[in-house]
């Protein structure tokens, strides 16, 4: 009788050999197979927010007060700009001026699609001149409150 | 009797303190682009698909694939994964 001695190392060798193949890794099977040529993925967007409100009597060519000021003459274009970042596909900026307890001033609105920081100014201006005392102007985002500030203009 | 004329009500009594903000003018504008008009292209993922492929498509530049991630942020999560069925829009080149 011939009794045959398996190696038990050689046994087990040859069923990981044999197993191997079948324990890789799944791949993502889904539609995005990436394209050797693309660019590399970008780093996650930063979502929309603003950074900022600010009031002044000018603003530049990017849309930004130069000189922020809560004082103003009865004949000054009195300027707000909004500082946001992030992207979005749309947002709706919205500035409503009003004057003492709330008497509505002007209300105005911008759309747009950032796609990184970007500024935007409203800006309100009265060919008789301001009457004097306190206003302010309330920013909001698709209608949430997004800041404000308060303004005063004086003779 | 009263004279008619010398009646006035409250409503046609002009208050000298309230303020006339009837000829404020008014403006604004942007450093960023305002939305895709609604009625841009969109697209439908297929099996296969990958962003800067359909960048390739509509833009001939694969390189442009981020700006369809950037319009469609609300439904990409991973710009690396889309899935059969998905619809993004497509911005002007």
């Amino acid at each position: 009788m011939v009794v045959y001695r398996r190696s038990w190392s050689t046994l087990a060798l040859g069923l990981a050999l044999v197993m191997a193949p079948a324990c890789k890794k799944k791949t993502e099977t889904g539609a995005a197979a990436p394209d050797t040529t693309a660019a590399a993925p970008a780093p996650a967007a930063a979502p929309f927010s603003v950074q900022g409100v600010e009031v002044g009597k000018q603003v530049g060519s990017d849309k930004r007060v130069t000189a922020a000021s809560t004082t103003f003459g009865p004949k000054d274009t009195i300027y707000a700009s909004v500082a946001t970042d992030g992207a979005a596909p749309s947002k709706t900026i919205a500035a409503k001026w009003t004057f003492g307890t709330g008497k509505l001033v002007k209300a105005d609105s911008q759309t747009i699609a950032p796609t990184g920081p970007a500024a935007t100014e409203f800006h309100i201006s009265k060919p008789s001149g301001w009457p004097v005392g306190k206003y302010k102007v309330e920013i909001s985002v698709d209608g949430s409150p997004a800041g404000s500030k308060d303004f005063e203009v004086k003779k | 009797m009263t004279p008619a004329a010398l009646t006035l009500s409250e409503d046609k009594m002009a208050d000298p303190k309230e303020p006339d903000f009837s000829d404020v003018e008014s403006g604004s504008s942007s450093t960023a682009p305002p939305p895709a008009t609604s009625g841009g292209r969109t697209y439908t993922v297929v099996k296969g698909d990958s962003l800067s492929k359909i960048a390739k498509q509509f833009y001939g530049s694969a390189g442009q694939w981020k700006k369809i991630y950037e319009a469609n942020q609300d439904s990409i999560k991973n710009p690396d994964l889309i899935y059969p069925g998905q619809t993004f829009r497509i911005p002007d080149a």
